[in-house]
């Protein structure tokens, strides 16, 4: 008798060690009886992210009662951990979800409808920018639609301004660019070849008109052109049109003909980056979360509106990060109210905005914060107008997964080189393109 | 024979060195049940590891190639579609330029192996400072990987990197080592090979002072000179860390990743950089295309086994053994 339960016990004991490892995926709710509530939060970002949300949500759990347990992650990881937690069962009740993938993970069944709980909260929506809240509702064939369900708030809205050097400007003498007028393309170019010389004499360029980063400041020139990636409703690639190819063109010859950008194989975003921040550059774009940085630099600087290549207005990308709940969450209108305090919390605002890197998502904060006495930059109103009136989602927001759009960067070099037309590249690329937007479209019925 | 036999003794011969005078009914009953409860423990102890194969090798393969076979987002439903995933790849460019690069970064295998040699045989005599040498070399193969794609990163900056500083003095200009088609490969190569360095030493080391002294005083005394004795008497006997270090080294290579996406986050100019591991990342979490992706690593699998075995075989002929 004695060995067999000696024998029983061992095996238990061995399926127990075994299981150990796999047993941890199987624990998430932390305590849902006698009122003690704990709900899981998982982000990304830095210090002043995780200091204003600690703020938020202390007030959160005082006046609820629900216990918030924080995870950070890097920036690159998060979406890795984020999936691997689907996977294993153990999804966060409250979780950043990026435009892109929303569609995948309500078609997957991950994110919930919080439509309901938003209403119902004292939330005002028509306060939140209109982009932003947009960005992640979803009727289920159109994301970005203002009559879809709501499946998270934004986190913040990204407006992409463009900036100049001020002191470099005054210094040559230049008339400072107006901030409501947009600067032409030619206007642009002129400038930027006066600004680009030699200062110290000793034969080679130290200071430039600009340096951009195709990925990020494309967008802008093929919209002011008129052109587009896709037609509206995302199914048809568009980039082989000719006001797209003048747009990429442009792009490179500020490089090549123009000759008023740093040389070709340091176009690499850190370089013009590290140079703008020296001062040896006029031109340069600035987000919300480059303000706080930026305010540091020995020079001034201030925002205009994007120079135009067509007569199609000023345009920019508005980037955005949401905050969804799970649907697999055991307190889904306590995760929902989180979100409230998270996304529209004027407090949690308020010190977002004073760590200077996003623009207020309450729109009456934001009108306050920009006309804000003596603010740097003092411009400030741009950010608002781009949210307001001319910016615009990045192409591939509402669309299902990116690759389609990334297809366009991985051979886009030999044009920045000047090597090859963006007539011809684009020609040759917008196939490719297409043949990947079908796929990510079939993926996304097989999904719905 | 019978007296290593303990718990494989057939019941039916029972131990008759047993010191048990008891009747002979009864001491054969006991030691059935003996033999009995010996076997189980026997199985229980042996049902650990095979459970845990079980359940985290051969499941988590099965998964796989069947997910290969799905076209599978990771989060949602699988929806079966036989091999479309693996007809796909046949023409997907991207995928062959990342088997090309991947294979491309292995020339690093052969001419790190041969440097560490070198340094091993160096690093054998008695030279002052031996130690500090030996563990200077260590170093990199004990400092995390992704510190040190970090750096290295930095060096290989074209305007302002370590690099192209050292090469300015010779009055050489130095391309943006990871911004350029031609020299992105080459560059990881050569930070792959400093960082692996250390380890193959160390393990040539180890094997250059098994080499018994008698066999290169033997050889001396009948004249053969230093370089004779490398070749036809060190080489030989270091073979078996040799063969160790190039199967480990191409297993190792073919997934080669952390590297690749610190220094090169979008897989280098023109997909220059890229490999196979990379590719199946950024298939399986960027664009959340898990079945495809599935199907690359198990492509992948197969071809890393087949390079093994092909090792294993080719070793096999040449093999040296001493009797």
């Amino acid at each position: 008798m004695t060995t067999r339960r000696k024998l029983l016990a061992a095996a238990a004991f061995t399926v127990a060690g075994t299981l150990a490892l796999t047993a941890c995926s199987g624990g998430g709710d932390a305590g849902g009886d006698s009122g003690d509530k704990t709900i899981t939060f998982m982000f990304r970002g830095g210090p002043d992210e995780k200091a204003a949300y600690e703020a938020a949500i202390a007030k959160y759990t005082e006046d609820t009662g629900t216990k918030v347990k924080v995870i950070v992650t890097d920036a690159d990881q998060y979406a890795t951990k984020l999936q691997a937690a689907v996977a294993g069962n153990n999804v966060p009740d409250v979780f950043y979800i990026e435009q892109a993938s929303l569609q995948s993970y309500v078609a997957s069944g991950v994110l919930l409808d919080i439509t309901d709980q938003v209403e119902n909260s004292d939330v005002d929506l028509s306060n939140i920018w209109e982009y932003g809240v947009n960005s992640y509702r979803f009727d289920g064939e159109v994301q970005g639609t203002p009559d879809g369900a709501i499946y998270g708030l934004p986190k913040d809205i990204g407006p992409f301004s463009f900036g100049y050097n001020k002191t470099m400007l005054e210094a040559a003498g230049i008339p400072l660019p107006d901030k409501d007028t947009p600067l032409t393309w030619d206007q642009f170019v002129d400038i930027s070849k006066q600004l680009t010389v030699d200062k110290n004499g000793d034969g080679t360029l130290d200071q430039w008109g600009t340096g951009l980063n195709v990925q990020w400041n494309l967008q802008s020139m093929v919209w002011s052109n008129g052109g587009d990636w896709t037609n509206e409703d995302h199914t048809k690639v568009t980039v082989d049109t000719p006001e797209f190819a003048e747009a990429l063109q442009k792009f490179a010859d500020l490089t090549n003909v123009d000759k008023v950008t740093p040389s070709a194989s340091d176009a690499a975003t850190l370089d013009t980056y590290q140079r703008w921040m020296a001062g040896e550059i006029a031109f340069f774009p600035v987000g919300p979360w480059d303000v706080s940085v930026y305010n540091d630099l020995d020079f001034d600087y201030d925002l205009i509106p994007w120079p135009t290549v067509g007569d199609a207005g000023p345009a920019t990308w508005i980037g955005s990060l949401g905050i969804g709940v799970s649907a697999t969450s055991k307190h889904p209108d306590d995760a929902a109210k989180l979100v409230t305090y998270l996304s529209a919390d004027p407090e949690a605002q308020q010190t977002l905005v004073d760590a200077n890197i996003q623009i207020p998502n309450l729109i009456d904060v934001a009108q306050e914060w920009a006309a804000e006495e003596g603010a740097e930059p003092a411009n400030r109103q741009e950010f608002l107008d781009i949210a307001q009136d001319y910016g615009r989602a990045m192409p591939a927001a509402f669309t299902y997964g990116a690759e389609w759009y990334d297809e366009l960067w991985t051979n886009i070099q030999p044009v920045l080189d000047g090597k090859q037309t963006a007539a011809d590249y684009l020609a040759e690329v917008q196939p490719k393109m297409q043949t990947l937007l079908d796929e990510s479209i079939a993926n996304a019925e097989q999904a719905g | 024979m019978p007296r290593t036999a303990t718990v494989d003794t057939p019941p039916e011969a029972p131990g008759t060195t047993a010191a048990s005078p008891a009747p002979a009914t009864r001491s054969k009953r006991d030691i059935l049940r003996l033999h009995r409860t010996e076997h189980r423990w026997a199985a229980l102890f042996v049902a650990a590891p095979v459970i845990g194969y079980l359940l985290f090798t051969l499941y988590p393969i099965g998964f796989a190639v069947y997910a290969s076979l799905t076209s599978w987002n990771g989060l949602g439903p699988m929806r079966f579609v036989g091999l479309e995933n693996y007809v796909d790849l046949i023409s997907d460019e991207y995928f062959h330029k990342a088997l090309f690069n991947t294979f491309f970064y292995m020339i690093g295998i052969p001419i790190g192996l041969a440097l560490s040699l070198l340094l091993a045989l160096a690093l054998n005599r008695r030279i002052p400072g031996r130690t500090a040498f030996r563990t200077i070399y260590y170093v990199p193969v004990i400092s995390s990987l992704a510190a040190i794609a970090i750096v290295w990163q930095f060096a290989y900056n074209g305007d302002f990197g370590l690099v192209n500083q050292v090469l300015a003095w010779f009055g050489i200009q130095g391309p943006d080592w990871l911004q350029n088609t031609a020299t992105v490969k080459p560059a990881i190569i050569i930070m792959a090979i400093w960082k692996g360095l250390g380890y193959s030493t160390l393990l040539y080391l180890a094997a250059i002072q098994s080499v018994p002294a008698s066999l290169l005083e033997a050889a001396a005394l009948d004249g053969a000179n230093a370089f004779q004795r490398f070749r036809s008497i060190i080489m030989p006997m270091v073979r078996p860390v040799t063969f160790f270090l190039v199967v480990t080294n191409v297993i190792a290579g073919s997934q080669i990743f952390t590297e690749i996406n610190i220094m090169t986050p979008t897989g280098g100019p023109e997909f220059s950089s890229a490999s196979v591991v990379w590719y199946i990342v950024r298939k399986a979490f960027k664009y959340q295309q898990m079945g495809y992706a599935t199907a690359m690593s198990i492509v992948l699998g197969i071809l890393v086994l087949v390079i093994t075995l092909v090792q294993f075989r080719l070793n096999r002929r040449n093999s040296f053994a001493i009797d």
